[in-house]
């Protein structure tokens, strides 16, 4: 009797042992750590890293602080906020990043909510068609359309090709070319999309029996959109607001291209310039400012969802498509949406289109046209003798982009499904709770900031890893960590969505951890997965802010080397560069939505 | 077949004791039903014995072999446990058809190909599922579904079968005959199968041995005839039955209860300690007018039909006795007028007598059962 109530009781020694083999016979946990090691890794400590260049001695620089290399300093604070040139170099840039924000969001909020109720509400013609049309321009990169603005209005202040309203005889002013108006504008089309998107969405899924109501108490048709659905519509216009609010805030190439010639400066460009200019203490400053600002917008996104989500309703059976006739406006309603989509995607595209294949530009002869930017060979130029699909830069960047996105997009997809696995299914909630702040703090840093953070800590030999710079593996390492927060929120619903039943009954089965993974819970996530792995691929195609700052001639991928074409003036190559990569990304997109019929209004939400 | 034995179970969760000191045996090829309400423990130690989760205190042996045990430092985890499981969600894997769901267990054993088929094939054919072989789970009906999970278990002949509320998805009718088809393949294959079920109904109907749970502790395993007829405690009591139990409080103020604590102390003066009584609504018999004066072996009372409520095939009688309503259930049609003045009888061996903490006084069943011999 004693025996067996020792063996009830049991030693400290053989609980502590039941307890690790209880622990570790899955390997979630274990898996889960090893994850969480890897994100402090890519995330955590590249972030510290330019945070503490702001505030230390970097190399070169011990005159100037008074202090040795790697010592504490406040130089650099000093230098890009009180000093002389802080006007220039951070005011300045703060200012127009705000302002083009602000005035960005104004002119889409205009342009967007009609079309927004346009697309969703009425009858008007065409509707499906210009539902998924007024969409492409978010498909397309931002700086397509500043390039096509180059195209069309580039004047005398920079060489090369003449814009075309320059070679029509008449000169844009620098206003009109370069700088504030056209940048806002760009962005502006840009971005109309999340607004269409999200507040269309929300227009739909509006319960009209919330209408029907107020029509029977009486109220008139505008009272009601003042009262009752506009009120209602808030939580999705913030959403939108919120999101291109950020979006801006890391814009790096219209700016570049539109604001260089006459050295208007956005934070973005100006972190650029620093890092180009090897002022690593200062490019730190900026990129924690730009950090600081998204946090703080984030901040102020979820707390003004908090005050407008109290009343958010739920859609019923109401929430019914029930369209609003549009009348004797029908017809001006239609051609007020063909009005913006031929501005924000036909006349870019066509200027792009047409300014590849033409000698001079606005030259509209037979004679001017050609194929030689395209398939020439032996042109009569310094260089870049050949056309672009002859050119193998062109092919070695092209290789370079789908082997550096794809690889890093079906890491991340893949790390994504593990990180939702993990989230999930850990009995460590602390564990659970890092994995899932850490994968989604790269949404709060702006790509370019967090370009700079890598720059800052791979660039030289750190401990067993060898010097980064340079290799195509730093910007796989910075476009995972970019991609997490979409991945591994994908993955987590995903997951919360799977349960843990269909797994347990494998097991009980006698499936272990690597085959039920293998067999069971992959193939039930295929089609989160292939959205997990193609909605990056596509974003990763088109970004240029994350690689203007990582990539190097050899590592170029095609927006990089597109920017290069842009920098040396070869106007028609890097148009056409840039419309294959347009191409690229709207064909993604499509093709992505039809393969998983996810909505991309959804995945924008996030 | 092994049997399955828990002794001196625990599990906790940080301070919640889900499941305390659970002692339970199952037989070799016993059907075992854990039967309590929602919440009671039932469904964690299923789970501790397929090996979903861990024991935090206790052991665990399966067939003699120690599957569980923290003192021991021994866990079998669940995949070599040689078990099967019946979820009630069902858990079909919703990426496979009928066939390779069924067949998955086989697939892991390495079984040849032919004797897959063979047995697959069998298995589907014995649960009517054959002709749905090339579905997916979602394009197949609850019902459907469910024979699914049961093939996916039954192919790889497990020695254990655990069923996780498997019926509770299923509508009246079809629930009906998967409990019989349950019953049969029990008697087909002889595999120890436990059951949780919350509906006392399934319970009674399918198992060997019902094992009552409350709030994590076991309260009494016995035939279903022993948990209805004698239930060690008022929770059990009051739990199986309906129309439920109707218990007379001795504590209170209650005239009916009054007169029953008279005539038990008049004709079984050895019985005491006794803090409530428990009579079930079939135990009670309605007689004309007055009650005998004196009746041998059993509890008289004066009582009014207050209610007759048809149940087809049945009838709930509501009476009124000195105050109380009590509920009577009869198989025969019910030949009382409401308001009609008679009286109720319940033998003595029928009186369910609980001590002050509500456990039965187990003295007192064979004082009562002399009674009425």
């Amino acid at each position: 009797m004693s025996g067996e109530a020792e063996a009830f009781a049991g030693s400290g020694r053989m609980r502590l042992l039941y307890r690790l083999r209880v622990a570790t016979r899955e390997p979630t946990t274990l898996v889960g750590l090893a994850m969480a090691a890897l994100f402090a890794y890519l995330i955590v400590v590249p972030i510290a890293a330019i945070l503490l260049d702001a505030v230390t001695t970097q190399f070169g620089d011990e005159r100037r602080t008074g202090t040795a290399a790697g010592g504490w300093t406040l130089y650099y604070l000093h230098r890009s906020l009180v000093s002389p040139i802080a006007g220039v170099m951070f005011w300045q840039p703060l200012w127009n990043t705000l302002s083009v924000a602000a005035t960005t969001i104004g002119l889409a909020v205009i342009l967007g909510t009609p079309m927004a109720w346009l697309v969703s509400r009425t009858d008007m013609l065409g509707r499906r068609w210009f539902a998924t049309a007024l969409i492409v321009p978010y498909m397309l990169p931002a700086w397509t359309f500043a390039l096509a603005w180059t195209t069309l209005f580039k004047n005398r202040t920079v060489g090369g090709q003449q814009g075309w309203i320059e070679a029509l005889g008449f000169s844009p002013p620098d206003w009109l070319a370069y700088g504030r108006l056209p940048i806002t504008v760009i962005l502006a089309l840009h971005y109309t999309p999340f607004i269409i998107l999200l507040f269309g969405n929300a227009l739909r899924r509006f319960d009209s029996q919330l209408e029907d109501s107020a029509r029977i108490l009486g109220a008139s048709r505008a009272r009601i959109a003042r009262s009752i659905v506009l009120p209602l519509m808030k939580p999705a216009l913030i959403s939108a607001i919120v999101l291109i609010f950020a979006k801006c805030l890391g814009e790096f190439g219209v700016a570049y291209v539109l604001g260089l010639p006459v050295k208007f400066e956005v934070l973005a460009t100006s972190l650029y310039r620093n890092i180009g200019s090897r002022q690593t203490g200062v490019a730190g400053v900026l990129a924690g400012a730009i950090m600081l600002l998204g946090i703080l917008t984030l901040l102020v996104d979820a707390w003004l969802l908090r005050e407008a989500r109290r009343f958010v309703t739920v859609g019923s059976k109401g929430a019914m498509d029930r369209l609003t006739r549009l009348g004797a406006l029908r017809l001006p309603a239609t051609g007020l949406a063909g009005l913006m989509f031929a501005a924000s995607v036909g006349l870019p595209v066509l200027t792009l289109v047409l300014s590849t294949v033409m000698h001079v530009p606005a030259r509209f002869t037979a004679a001017n046209f050609t194929l030689d930017y395209w398939i020439g060979r032996d042109l009569d130029t310094v260089a870049l003798r050949q056309g672009i699909l002859l050119t193998p830069d062109f092919w070695r960047a092209a290789w370079n982009t789908l082997w550096i996105v794809g690889s890093a997009s079906i890491t991340s997809g893949l790390l994504g499904l593990l990180v939702g696995y993990t989230v999930v299914r850990t009995p460590v909630r602390p564990l659970a709770v890092f994995l899932r702040q850490v994968t989604f703090f790269p949404y709060l840093v702006p790509g370019i900031a967090f370009a700079a953070a890598y720059l800052s800590l791979f660039a030289v030999a750190r401990g067993p890893l060898p010097a980064l710079y340079g290799t195509m593996a730093i910007l796989i390492l910075a476009l995972i960590a970019d991609q997490m927060p979409y991945a591994s929120r994908a993955g987590i619903a995903a997951m919360m969505q799977l349960g843990k039943e269909p797994e347990e009954a494998a097991q009980v089965a006698g499936s272990g951890w690597l085959h039920r993974m293998v067999r069971i819970v992959v193939p039930i996530q295929k089609g989160s997965l292939v959205t997990g792995v193609l909605l990056p691929f596509i974003s990763g195609i088109k970004g240029l802010s994350l690689f203007v700052i990582l990539a190097v001639p050899s590592t170029d991928v095609l927006t990089t080397w597109s920017l290069r074409l842009v920098d040396y003036d070869y106007t028609q190559a890097a148009n056409a560069v840039v419309l294959m990569i347009a191409g690229l990304a709207y064909g993604g997109t499509l093709v992505a939505q039809r393969l998983t019929r996810t909505n991309l209004a959804e995945g924008l939400g996030g | 077949m092994p049997g399955i034995e828990l002794r001196k179970v625990q599990k906790t969760y940080g301070a919640y004791r889900a499941v305390s000191g659970l002692d339970l045996a199952v037989r070799d090829g016993e059907f075992l039903c854990l039967l309590g309400p929602s919440g009671c423990g039932k469904t964690t130690t299923l789970r501790m014995i397929a090996g979903l989760e861990n024991l935090s205190g206790g052991a665990l042996t399966v067939g003699g072999r120690v599957m569980d045990a923290p003192a021991q430092a021994v866990f079998v985890p669940p995949e070599r446990r040689g078990m099967g499981l019946v979820f009630q969600s069902y858990a079909l894997w919703p990426h496979l058809t009928v066939a390779q769901n069924t067949e998955f267990g086989l697939r892991l054993r390495g079984v040849a190909r032919p004797e897959r088929q063979r047995r697959t094939t069998e298995v589907m054919q014995a649960l009517g599922i054959e002709a749905l072989r090339d579905r997916y789970p979602s394009q197949l009906s609850g019902g459907q579904q469910q024979r699914v999970a049961l093939a996916r278990m039954l192919v790889v002949n497990p020695e254990v079968l655990l069923l996780d509320e498997p019926l509770s998805n299923l509508d009246a009718r079809l629930r009906l005959e998967m409990r019989a088809e349950l019953k049969r393949l029990h008697q087909a294959f002889q595999t120890t199968i436990v059951f949780v079920t919350h509906d006392q109904w399934e319970a009674m109907t399918l198992a060997d041995t019902i094992a009552v749970m409350n709030a994590g502790t076991l309260q009494q395993t016995g035939t279903p005839d022993e948990i209805y007829d004698r239930p060690a405690n008022r929770f059990v009591a009051e739990f199986v039955g309906s129309p439920p139990i109707n218990i007379l409080e001795f504590a209170g103020s209650d005239a009916l209860a009054a007169a029953a604590r008279r005539h038990l102390a008049d004709r079984h003066p050895g019985i005491t300690g006794i803090g409530s009584l428990g009579i079930r609504p079939e135990s009670i018999a309605l007689g004309p007018g007055e009650a005998p004066a004196g009746a041998e072996g059993a509890f008289t009372a004066p009582a009014r039909v207050t209610g007759i409520l048809p149940t087809g095939g049945s009838w709930i009688v509501e009476l009124d006795a000195l105050g109380r309503t009590l509920f009577l259930n009869t198989h025969v049609a019910p030949q009382a007028r409401i308001g009609e003045p008679l009286h109720l009888a319940v033998p003595d061996r029928a009186l369910n007598v609980f001590d002050a903490r509500g456990d039965r006084i187990a003295a007192a069943d064979a004082a009562l059962a002399r009674a009425a011999a």
